[in-house]
């Protein structure tokens, strides 16, 4: 239950977050000096803790969207199921999100 | 409130308005699309992070990158409004924000998706 | 935008402690929802103490205790007191479930009893089911031929009598109907899942012969579709029956007539 409504609120988050997107493009195609701004911008601290959420809430997003599309087939359905699974989600969404950061900043190191 | 209409008159209302599966199966197709689509985006902010200006525009431009970006955003964008307007629909009920909610959520993403694709045309075409 | 806080005169305040038995050892509390339409009063919330000594161990005992000793005002609805007519289901503990099934034993501390959620309330625990019963008999829930009738019965395999297993034992009682937060917020337009469910023991029926209509009866962007799979249903269905699988079945055939 708790999980249907934050398959929600990421989902709503994300929407709203598109604007990081289409400012970081918007900057790119513009000129260095504004990609300059926008790259400082989110590689401040608040930026990169935006940033950190954004990608928790993709990937929470994400899961929780494979599970509907399972669900959707039929499978998965029974109570004892759909509450394992519940439970495995934010695990899951964490573990991914860390690893995601690992690698940035080992990309950012090398 | 006296309601002389029988409650199956209530509950029959308007009639089925005879589509809905479209929107169901739409949802369903950019959301299997977004999972590759939005772990390439993932993985491209990734390799791109720290980088200068120049070599952004440099992985941008190349045709590939353009071409799958192209289709991340508009899988995602696609797949946020149908989203959006479930969520408009199950909790406002009273004209005219109803309405007016619903023709945003069509403009938003219409706008934010012409201005990406711009962007990145721009970039891979050298402007 | 849909209400997330009740009305002023709906708003629920404490109140009256009923006095406990005398001589009781075994003594639980019971926290129960009363509203009359025959006052200008808000609901309240009265406190009663029951002798589980005296009394037999479900929910619903407690609850005809308590109007057989205490307070002969309290109203619910009750009938076979074995899980099979579905009057008595209400929301115990905070899950919507039938007080005759519900033990008290399977409740720690107060047992708070509340009528099923999001429903006008005709007076304490009695909702008002009238729109969940037209919405049933808005799916048309008999069966539907156009051929010449057999000599004898509608015939069909045993294979196809199983697909209505986990469908026909469906008894009304509503409870998952009530706990589907799509149901509180889209009620009048959205069928809910009990209704689903019988429309689906119809559509899959084999001897039925109006699929095509019944699926177009659904073709619709809240009848069906406002199910978001959120599975409050089947946590609650007190016969442990799948109203979400039925649903996603629905949705399965909906899409595979136009793909």
């Amino acid at each position: 239950m708790a999980m249907s409504i934050l398959h929600r609120i990421t989902g709503s988050a994300l929407y709203f977050g598109t604007l990081i997107i289409v400012w970081w493009l918007i900057a790119a195609a513009t000129s260095p000096s504004h990609f300059e701004t926008v790259n400082w911008v989110l590689g401040s601290l608040i930026g990169r803790l935006v940033l950190f959420g954004y990608t928790w809430v993709l990937m929470h997003h994400m899961i929780g969207g494979i599970r509907h599309l399972v669900w959707d087939t039929g499978l998965g359905l029974e109570k004892s199921s759909s509450t394992r699974i519940a439970i495995a989600m934010p695990f899951i969404s964490v573990a991914l999100t860390v690893l995601i950061w690992v690698v940035g900043y080992m990309v950012r190191g090398a | 409130m006296a309601r002389f209409r029988t409650p199956l008159a209530v509950v029959r209302g308007l009639g089925s308005a005879r589509e809905g599966t479209e929107h169901f199966w739409r949802q369903r197709l950019t959301a299997v699309a977004n999972v590759p689509l939005v772990l390439f985006f993932v993985g491209l902010m990734v390799a791109l992070n720290g980088a200068s200006h120049a070599q952004v525009v440099a992985t941008l431009a190349n045709p590939f990158v353009t071409i799958v970006m192209l289709l991340a955003l508009a899988s995602m964008l696609y797949h946020m409004k149908l989203g959006m307007q479930v969520v408009i629909e199950d909790y406002v009920h009273s004209e005219p924000l109803r309405t007016i909610l619903i023709m945003l959520n069509i403009f938003f993403p219409l706008v934010a998706g012409l201005v990406s694709a711009f962007a990145l045309l721009k970039i891979s075409f050298g402007g | 935008m849909v209400q997330l806080t009740l009305p002023k005169n709906s708003q629920i305040r404490d109140g009256k402690v009923w006095p406990k038995p005398e001589g009781a050892a075994n003594l639980r509390e019971y926290k129960v929802y009363r509203w009359s339409p025959d006052d200008e009063e808000n609901p309240r919330v009265d406190t009663y103490y029951v002798d589980a000594d005296d009394c037999g161990p479900m929910i619903l005992d407690a609850l005809v205790w308590i109007k057989n000793k205490i307070d002969p005002t309290l109203t619910f609805r009750r009938s076979c007191r074995e899980g099979i007519c579905g009057s008595c289901s209400m929301n115990i503990d905070g899950t919507n479930t039938l007080a005759c099934t519900k033990g008290a034993d399977e409740v720690s501390g107060a047992v708070k009893v509340y009528p099923l959620p999001h429903m006008p309330v005709v007076k304490d625990l009695v909702p008002d089911l009238t729109v969940p019963y037209a919405q049933l008999s808005s799916i048309q829930p008999w069966l539907q031929t156009v051929s010449p009738e057999p000599a004898k019965e509608w015939e069909q395999s045993r294979e196809d009598r199983a697909k209505l297993d986990g469908l026909y034992e469906c008894i009304l009682c509503f409870c998952c109907q009530t706990s589907c937060p799509s149901y509180w917020w889209n009620g009048e337009r959205y069928l809910g899942p009990a209704v689903l469910l019988q429309a689906y023991r119809w559509l899959i029926d084999s001897r039925d012969e109006n699929t095509g209509e019944r699926l177009d009866n659904l073709e619709d962007p809240f009848r069906l579709y406002r199910c978001h799979t959120i599975m409050n249903c089947t946590q609650a269905c007190p016969k442990g029956l799948n109203p979400a699988k039925a649903i996603a079945e629905i949705k399965k055939m909906m899409v595979e007539r136009r793909v």
